[in-house]
């Protein structure tokens, strides 16, 4: 199993240890066992056709050098000819997502597509606004495309979306989808103290980035529910059609923390609520009641679906992390490897 | 308003068509967002055809006089333009793409494609610098399509992200575009062409793909008729009609659309207007989810069009073996397709006993070979009957639909006319219902049902 993988950060690295450490697991579940034959960051590649060595890769990343600079195998190739010119069985993108420049990693994704690789994706960006020319790049070429860990990494609500549409209609969904909002918001709940210092904590804790808009106005959160829209749309039958641009996206940005005392004394909790229901879908900050699953602490993701025979069904999770952001790859990697494909 | 407008042949026919074509650009131009989306010079995309096949089959002296045609066809009008520098290197590229051919003397559909696409490349050339605007292939537009060279099918998903993503940007940009009709690209980037409906496909997935205002398609006629105006005289010009109408018309004539180029505008609901280059003032026929007013051919109008189809014959197979045994159709038809026969129309009576079709004059013989054949094969006792010389004549409307006596009023106002009916159909969309006749009675049919249903103007 020969894998590409795209973006060596905190994803990329996870996953090269789990392919290391569990080599054997995975070979007797794929079949044969998987070797890394290219690897890229933001500074170049290393290509080995015959696999790298995963150890070498991880110990350049540790010593801050980037892969280029790996003797024998580093170049300067980019991860655009290093999909198209590298013979591969799947390409894996992890590079991260960039909603106003999604081109790099949609090229990345179409060219594995066009040159016969199947394609995970935990990239969400270009998902979040090509989905349908995505599918039907998929299915054209007769290839696997899978992208389960866009939107709760290890916790599985994707899955869960495209199941329950089969045997029943999903008339609701509401949703915890980021992280990091959720660590802030319970902080300032739990400790009451307002956003900025909140976010300072979640920064130093390394749940935040230091651009932290991405997460606080919405952004990400937003690009989560186009995925699993158009998820749940394809898996009962009909046609994706939720684009990023439909979605009215608010965030938590300088929420008053007056705001979250006043739902705190009326037993609600203040959080960043992401809805699909027959009014359309949006993103906001919405209280719910504190008994609610969806009241959940610190990082914990979580998403109700309300069907219309069988009630309400919760899925509460980490959504985000390099080992869990992995898995969901390993996962899906079985996935379109083994025949569970797009058509 | 945002409106994608697509110049035919005929417009752009020389350079004081151009010349005038762009005039009509600009006009409209200085009130809306426009995308212009070009076909190749009158008879120029035969030229190429003629030309490809001539080197496939070696001819080098038809090769030579006919790229001597091309060339001088367009550089006389590229330098009454001014616009020879970016002709030049396109027929420069031709003549080696066509002497590639010539040497190997094998043509592809994927050469077919690289060839026939320079007429729709120089056309856009041209108008493009006569405007002061950027030429602009439907590969550069975003159009991605199958490997199904000369009738490539777009990847629709991909092609609408793709156009918006690069057609946007230039919407309000200084310097007009302009964009080949008919032309594409695989996804590896290979030219590809779209088959029938051609520039009209192009410019109506550009209208979907940009959420257009319209879709102007001008050809040399006003728009469509009620009636073919050498048969009916005072035939009117139809003002409006439905989709659907003109996906059933579009199979009777040059001047509708093909159904396949509606698709896109249907299904993104963007209205398609038919108007002439020659009177730019006029508003044509619109197409769109709506009737439109009512008057003769109007909204009121239960039958808006009796278009007619000539040079077909009638086969029909008959025998005893056929009644009640499931297949027969299947076989008839399988065998037709093998041979690539298209059927315009299909009758059978409950009593199974035999089926009607009604196909082109030129594939007659080609079906017959293949229905004796195939039956043959078979040992199946049955007849294949060839009735020469038909056609079919029409009448469509969206308003037939639940409306009764429409049969009754349409042979009535044939019978008067003294003609014999030989077959008939309906599909039971009930948007049209269509009759096979003489040929010599084809035109005082669709006068007596234009008559009956009053759509004189």
């Amino acid at each position: 199993m020969r894998i590409v993988l795209l973006g060596f950060g905190t994803v990329g690295q996870a996953l090269a240890r789990m392919l290391r450490e569990q080599r054997e697991t995975l070979a007797a579940r794929l079949g044969t066992p998987p070797r890394l034959v290219a690897v890229t960051d933001s500074r170049g590649s290393a290509i080995d056709p015959h696999g790298l060595n995963e150890a070498a890769l991880l110990a350049a990343k540790a010593e801050g050098r980037g892969l280029a600079s790996l003797p024998g195998i580093g170049g300067s190739a980019s991860s655009l000819r290093v999909v198209l010119s590298t013979p591969a069985d799947v390409v894996v993108e992890t590079t991260p997502s960039n909603l106003a420049m999604p081109r790099p990693a949609l090229d990345h994704l179409l060219g594995a597509m066009r040159t016969g690789k199947h394609v995970v994706s935990v990239n969400k960006a270009p998902l979040a606004v090509a989905m349908p020319a995505l599918l039907e790049a998929a299915r054209h070429n007769r290839i696997g495309l899978a992208y389960s860990g866009t939107v709760g990494a290890a916790t599985p609500f994707l899955h869960a979306a495209g199941r329950l549409a089969v045997g029943d209609r999903i008339v609701k969904v509401r949703a915890i989808l980021n992280g990091t909002t959720n660590f802030i918001l319970h902080r300032m709940f739990e400790t009451d103290e307002p956003f900025n210092a909140a976010l300072a904590e979640a920064v130093r804790l390394g749940y935040a980035e230091t651009d932290p808009s991405n997460d606080i106005d919405g952004i990400d959160t937003a690009m989560k529910l186009v995925i699993m829209a158009n998820h749940a749309a394809r898996s009962s039958g009909r046609p994706a059609g939720v684009a990023y641009r439909d979605v009215r996206v608010g965030g938590i940005r300088g929420l008053a923390i007056q705001r979250v005392r006043e739902a705190k004394a009326a037993g609600k909790a203040i959080k960043l609520i992401a809805t699909i229901d027959e009014a359309g879908v949006r993103v906001g900050p919405e209280e719910v009641d504190v008994t609610s699953p969806l009241n959940t602490p610190r990082n914990v993701n979580a998403c109700t679906f309300s069907m219309a025979q069988a009630g309400e069904v919760t899925l509460v999770g980490r959504g985000a992390g390099g080992a869990e952001t992995a898995t969901a790859i390993v996962r899906d990697i079985i996935e379109v490897t083994t025949g569970a494909r797009v058509s | 308003m945002r409106i994608i407008m697509k110049f035919g042949g005929t417009s752009v026919a020389d350079a004081d068509r151009i010349r005038h074509v762009v005039s009509i650009i600009k006009a409209e131009r200085a009130r809306h967002q426009v995308v212009p989306v070009v076909s190749a010079l009158d008879g120029v995309t035969e030229m190429l055809l003629d030309v490809a096949d001539a080197a496939a089959k070696g001819d080098e002296l038809a090769v030579e006089t006919l790229l001597t045609q091309i060339r001088d066809k367009h550089l006389a009008c590229a330098y009454a333009l001014g616009a020879h520098d970016q002709v030049r290197p396109l027929i420069e590229r031709l003549e080696t793409l066509v002497h590639g051919v010539l040497a190997l003397e094998e043509l592809t559909p994927r050469s077919t494609d690289a060839i026939v696409a320079f007429g729709e490349r120089l056309s856009c050339a041209m108008v493009a610098h006569t405007l002061g605007g950027v030429a602009m292939d439907g590969r550069e537009a975003g159009i991605v399509t199958d490997d199904h060279f000369t009738e490539a099918d777009p990847l629709m998903d991909l092609s609408m992200f793709q156009v918006r993503e690069a057609l946007t940007p230039l919407l309000d940009g200084n310097k007009p575009m302009v964009v080949t009709g008919f032309v594409a690209a695989n996804q590896h980037g290979v030219t590809s062409t779209l088959g029938r409906g051609g520039s009209d496909y192009t410019a109506t997935i550009l209208g979907a793909a940009l959420k257009a205002d319209e879709i102007w398609i001008y050809s040399d006629v006003d728009g469509l008729m009620s009636a073919d105006p050498r048969i009916v005289s005072a035939a009117c010009l139809l003002s409006h009609l439905t989709f659907a109408e003109a996906v059933e018309m579009g199979k009777f004539g040059a001047k509708s659309m093909h159904p396949r180029a509606l698709e896109p505008a249907a299904a993104h609901r963007v209205p398609v207007r038919m108007r002439s280059t020659f009177k730019p003032d006029h508003p044509g026929t619109l197409i769109s989810e709506s009737s439109g007013p009512a008057g003769p051919g109007g909204a009121g109008s239960v039958v808006r069009s009796v278009p007619m189809l000539k040079n077909l014959v009638m086969l029909t197979i008959g025998g005893a073996s056929m009644v009640g045994r499931p297949g027969s159709a299947a076989e008839i038809f399988g065998a037709l397709a093998t041979q690539r026969v298209n059927v315009h129309m299909i009758c059978q009576s409950v009593s199974e006993a035999g089926i009607s079709l009604v196909i082109n004059q030129n594939q007659a013989d080609k079906a017959r070979a293949a229905l004796d054949g195939a039956l043959r094969s078979r040992h199946l006792e049955r007849t294949v009957e060839l009735v020469g010389g038909v056609c079919v004549v029409a009448a469509v409307g969206a308003g037939m639909k639940g409306t009764p006596g429409v049969a009754a009023k349409i042979f009535s106002a044939i019978a008067n006319a003294k003609v014999n009916v030989i077959a008939i159909a309906q599909g039971s969309s009930e948007l049209s219902i269509s009759i096979v006749v003489r040929a010599e009675d084809g035109p005082k049919a669709v006068a007596a049902i234009h008559d009956a249903f009053a759509l004189s103007a």
